[in-house]
């Protein structure tokens, strides 16, 4: 492992990226309790301007920080500091994150005008930007951590947001439908609790294995430990149990199975909350420590059995969950849960393509990082389309002819384009990243089998189908509605803004600007890439023109094969379980004090008192008695 | 020590006198007591319970006034000279001159003579008695003889008796709840304390062995425990307090069991005589508020509190002393069962102090109980005298000659 230099940096720099938003939205979070009028919402302006300080700064750190580690001391007795990563991962992350939020806050400031809650919202949205640069910068795991569930409280206080579960816009699902004993609808405040309680069972793991790093390693920043020595002192089912631990946390996070139904449900929020958290950075945090992890883990360095089996679980969790994304956002019919399965499909991908730096090398994780930011942008672009499409027909399912279209022309097109891009047809931005992933994949045939790459090209068909599914019964085919058109120009330019960002990602990936995504030009170019693209495409056509198609199958699809069965039934009746063992304790621990024992002593003395028969003869034969036995005793001692 | 044959002699005349007119015996008893007096704190302690004991008296009417204070002074006269004599045979004639005294006074009641009382209490004390002395007399003389613990076993069960240590103990409830409480609450307070001087005597001068030290400490637990438990739900006052003895008469036969360990009796045998006068103060207090029909509801919480072992009161350091002593000797099971016992005296004494504490009727008794709770307060300062207290004594302790 190349040794990371340490750097000097003024750390006010640090300071003011991470308090520069939080601190900003102080003032719309505090003037919000007392009053909520026209000027108590103009105070968002300075939140979003906190978000533009922390934006600059990011930007700053890509083009003008040197890369290295920037340490500061913290706990040094313990060994644990402040420590700072900018490395080509944290580069690209921060600034991507610095500009997305940054995006859906000018954004936010349109949509939520009407909202009733803006101090709530404006403080939970700059905190969880704060805590994401906070895990994107961080080589400390427990600064990670601190992040981490920055992000965990804010996702909840995000998705929630609409508590009162008052407004059936807010909703998941069919008010009142139900299958079998499960309720297949979801209001916000049940979405906010999903969304924590999933998160937290996954850092639970995730926190014990950061301490075991500790106690095995004795050091918590991830460039500097010794991991093979790790491996190799703990053994390889060690390994596995320390890294699946640790990984709990990212599978959460990132909505893996059986993990998933939050980031479903999630969708409760406002939208711009789902574009921002569970599209582009928060669910990607997941990813992004994976990424990281194996960066420098290094892998396809390491020769144990244990890393080897880790690599592949995450491998094959990542392929599933995608496949199963894939197919639930085929099925759905509502605009936020179909985009909301389609991340979960993308971030299976992620994994799977970083995963596969195991038998590829560091290259692998460059693919799914490029992956990341290109999904990061477009996924975003069309949430905050789907924002606007919902805010204009009041409706949030799947509804919208041409109508909609002819007068929403910039919205259309900025749909068209980012569907196309993601969908990876050539020559837009992600098929260059597509192909490269093709290419990891198919380098995985030789030591996994060729599974993955067809799992890979099956997914990326469905996923082009939905897209276009998308595309199509939100402005072409869908069910006529009643259009209220009033502003949404602030959203439109926010997201006309978000989509030239792949742009600018094609023109780093074919301009050679960057030297790793240069070789994506390369894997673009093979034929049999060329060959998935047009597959891809033929996708795309397909679902453009026939959007819809009912079948039983469909339904269950619909209904994400019934996962939500693990949230909502099997979990809670281990909860009612144990609360009832603990029910059971208490009634016994009561039992034993305020029965049992009272009434043995009563018993007791009630016992001795009725010696007291008040007869001097009875009295005199037990002493007399007692005194002839205690001779007894004590001439035989005596003997 | 040379005054005690006048005081006697001032005594009987003075008892002859009351007949003519009852407050001769009691200024006979009071000189008599005055000469006697040593200037040492633990027996200006028990002059103070003679004297209560004595005023006491004003309470109540009946065939025995004027020589009850005769009697009184005699068992305290007899107390103070058991403290100072290293004679074996004026230590069982002590025994019996603080005993013999009580016989008559447990019968005496405003109008009657009370008879049955009488004779079941003057049973059990001629049975204690002959044990208690014939034991004694085994035990002096004979050391390292099988004769030893039957001698050994003999003292304790006459000693038990004597005083209402369990399972010896039938006669304490149904004694203290017939008896008028004014004498009873002489029997329970002062005349606890000459049994067990003598027993600390003769025992400190013989060789102790080990079995005999776990024998006294079953004993005593089984008193400790019937004592405590049987008070939990009796109902009257009187059976509450005769409870309250039983428990209390172990804890300070618990100390007995020490003496295996000679460096450590002054420790026992201070913790054994101020738990002895905090059961003496305590007891006159509760059965003189009995006597009169209630009393002031501080004065009985203060004397319940101070039974209890709370600190600072008298209460608490005894026990203090008594569990620092079986800690020092190593007989941690006996300390572990006191505690517990402590804890689970606690419910009958705050009934006892709810049932007692209503609120007095005569001045004489409100004020004699007031002393008695006021006492209590006494070792707020921790009470080292007691430890010094017993470091003289303990000089006195061992027999020379008969």
């Amino acid at each position: 492992m190349e040794a990371v230099e340490l750097m000097e940096m003024n750390p006010a720099i640090w300071l003011t990226l991470f308090f520069a938003p939080i601190i900003a939205s102080f003032p719309i979070a505090i003037a919000w309790v007392t009053r909520q009028d026209e000027f108590a919402r103009r105070l968002s302006v300075i939140s979003i301007f906190g978000l533009f300080v922390s934006f600059v700064i990011t930007v700053y750190i890509l083009f003008g920080v040197e890369e290295g580690r920037y340490v500061y001391p913290w706990l040094p007795s313990l060994g644990i500091n402040f420590a700072f990563m900018v490395d080509y991962l944290s580069k690209y992350m921060g600034a991507l994150t610095g500009i997305i939020a940054f995006l859906i806050g000018v954004y936010g400031y349109e949509y939520m005008k009407e909202d009733y809650r803006l101090g709530w919202y404006w403080f939970f949205f700059n905190l969880f930007t704060a805590s994401m640069l906070l895990v994107v910068y961080s080589d400390n795991l427990l600064m990670l951590l601190i992040g981490w569930e920055g992000l965990g409280i804010a996702s909840w206080g995000l998705i929630g947001h609409w508590f009162r579960d008052d407004d059936e816009l807010s909703y998941v699902g069919v008010i009142g439908r139900k299958v079998g004993p499960l309720d297949m609808f979801w209001s916000p405040s049940t979405g906010g609790w999903r969304a924590i309680s999933t998160i937290r069972i996954g850092d639970i793991p995730m926190f014990f294995a950061v301490a075991a790093i500790f106690t095995l390693t004795g050091s918590l920043d991830i460039s500097q430990i010794n991991w093979e020595h790790l491996f190799e002192m703990i053994g390889p089912w060690g390994t596995i149990i320390l890294l699946i631990a640790f990984l709990m946390g990212p599978f959460t996070k990132s909505a893996q199975l059986p993990f998933s139904e939050w980031l479903m449900t999630a969708m409760t929020g406002p939208t711009t909350v789902s574009a921002l958290l569970h599209s582009a950075t928060m669910v990607a945090a997941g990813t992004y420590v994976f990424m990281r992890l194996s960066w420098y883990v290094e892998p396809w360095k390491l020769h144990g059995a244990g890393v080897e089996t880790v690599y592949l679980i995450v491998l094959f969790v990542g392929l599933i969950s995608s496949l199963y994304g894939a197919s639930v956002a085929l099925a759905s019919r509502e605009r936020k849960v179909l985009l909301a399965a389609s991340t979960m499909s993308s971030l299976g991908l992620m994994f799977a393509s970083a995963a596969a730096s195991k038998w590829v090398g560091e290259f692998a994780i460059v693919v799914a990082f490029w992956y990341l930011m290109t999904h990061a942008f477009a996924k975003a672009t069309l949430f905050l389309v789907a924002g606007h499409l919902i805010h204009v027909t009041h409706d949030r399912f799947l509804c919208g002819d041409i109508e909609v279209m002819k007068k929403l022309k910039t919205s259309a097109a900025v749909t068209l384009f980012a569907t196309i891009a993601l969908a990876g047809i050539p020559p837009l931005t992600a098929y260059w990243v597509k192909a490269a992933m093709d290419e990891v994949l198919h380098e995985l045939i030789h030591d996994v089998g060729v599974l993955p790459l067809a799992l890979l090209i099956i997914i990326s068909v469905v996923y082009s189908a939905f897209l276009a599914k998308f595309f199509v019964l939100n402005f072409v085919k869908g069910k006529k509605v009643h259009l209220h058109l009033h502003g949404g120009g602030v959203m439109t330019l926010a997201y006309t803004f978000m989509v030239s960002m792949l742009v600018i990602l094609l023109v780093v990936i074919s301009g050679a600007f960057d030297e790793h995504a240069h070789e994506f030009v390369h894997a673009g170019l093979v034929a049999t890439s060329a060959g998935v693209g047009l597959l891809v495409l033929a996708a795309y056509v397909i679902g453009y023109v026939k959007p819809e198609y009912n079948s039983p199958i469909g339904q269950v699809l619909y209904d994400r094969v019934y996962v939500m069965a693990l949230n909502d039934f099997i979990v809670p009746k281990i909860g009612w379980a144990i609360a009832w063992v603990c029910d059971a304790f208490n009634r016994f621990v009561d039992y034993v004090t305020h029965k049992a024992i009272p009434d043995l002593i009563e018993a007791y003395s009630n016992g001795i008192r009725a010696i007291q028969s008040g007869s001097l003869e009875r009295y005199v034969k037990i002493v007399v008695g007692l005194i002839l036995v205690v001779l007894l005793i004590a001439s035989v001692m005596g003997w | 020590m040379e005054l005690v044959i006048p005081a006697l002699l001032i005594l009987a005349v003075s008892g002859a006198l009351s007949f003519k007119w009852k407050y001769f015996g009691l200024a006979g008893a009071l000189v008599a007591a005055i000469m006697t007096s040593v200037n040492h704190p633990v027996i200006l302690m028990i002059f103070i319970v003679a004297l209560l004991n004595l005023v006491s008296f004003d309470l109540m009417r009946g065939f025995l006034r004027g020589i009850d204070y005769t009697l009184v002074g005699l068992i305290f006269v007899a107390t103070v000279y058991a403290f100072y004599t290293q004679s074996l045979a004026m230590l069982l004639t002590m025994f019996v001159a603080a005993s013999v005294p009580t016989y008559m006074l447990v019968m005496t009641a405003d109008k009657d003579i009370r008879m049955d009382v009488g004779i079941k209490y003057i049973t059990f004390m001629v049975i204690a008695t002959i044990l208690f002395i014939m034991g004694a007399v085994i035990l002096i003389s004979s050391v390292n003889t099988p004769l030893y613990y039957i001698g050994y076993a003999m003292l304790l069960i006459g000693l038990a008796i004597e005083v209402g240590v369990a399972p010896f103990h039938e006669w304490v409830p149904d004694v203290f709840d017939a008896a008028d409480p004014i004498p009873i609450s002489v029997v329970a307070s002062i005349a606890k304390f000459v049994p067990f001087i003598v027993a600390y005597k003769i025992l400190t001068t013989v060789q102790i062995d080990y079995n005999l030290l776990v024998f006294t400490g079953i004993i005593s637990s089984i008193s400790m425990f019937i004592g405590n438990i049987g008070g939990l739900t009796s109902t009257k006052p009187a059976r509450i307090l005769a409870y309250s003895t039983v428990a209390n008469m172990g804890y300070i036969l618990a100390t007995l069991s020490v003496i295996a360990r000679p460096e450590f009796i002054y420790i026992a045998f201070a913790g054994a005589l101020l738990q002895l006068i905090t059961n003496a103060f305590g007891k006159v207090g509760f059965f003189v508020g009995i006597k009169d029909g209630g009393a002031s509801p501080i004065s009985s919480y203060l004397i319940a509190l101070s039974f209890i072992g709370l600190p600072p009161l008298m209460g608490f350091w005894g026990k203090f002393y008594i569990l620092m002593s079986l800690v020092y000797a190593n007989i941690i099971w006996l300390a572990a069962i006191l505690v517990i016992n402590s804890a689970m005296s606690v419910p009958y004494y705050i009934r006892l102090a709810k049932l007692v504490g209503i609120g007095s009727q005569r001045s004489l008794a409100a004020t004699i109980v007031g002393i008695c709770a006021l006492i209590m307060f006494l070792t707020v300062v921790p009470p080292d005298w007691v430890i010094e207290s017993s470091k003289i004594l303990t000089n006195y302790l061992t027999i020379g000659g008969v």
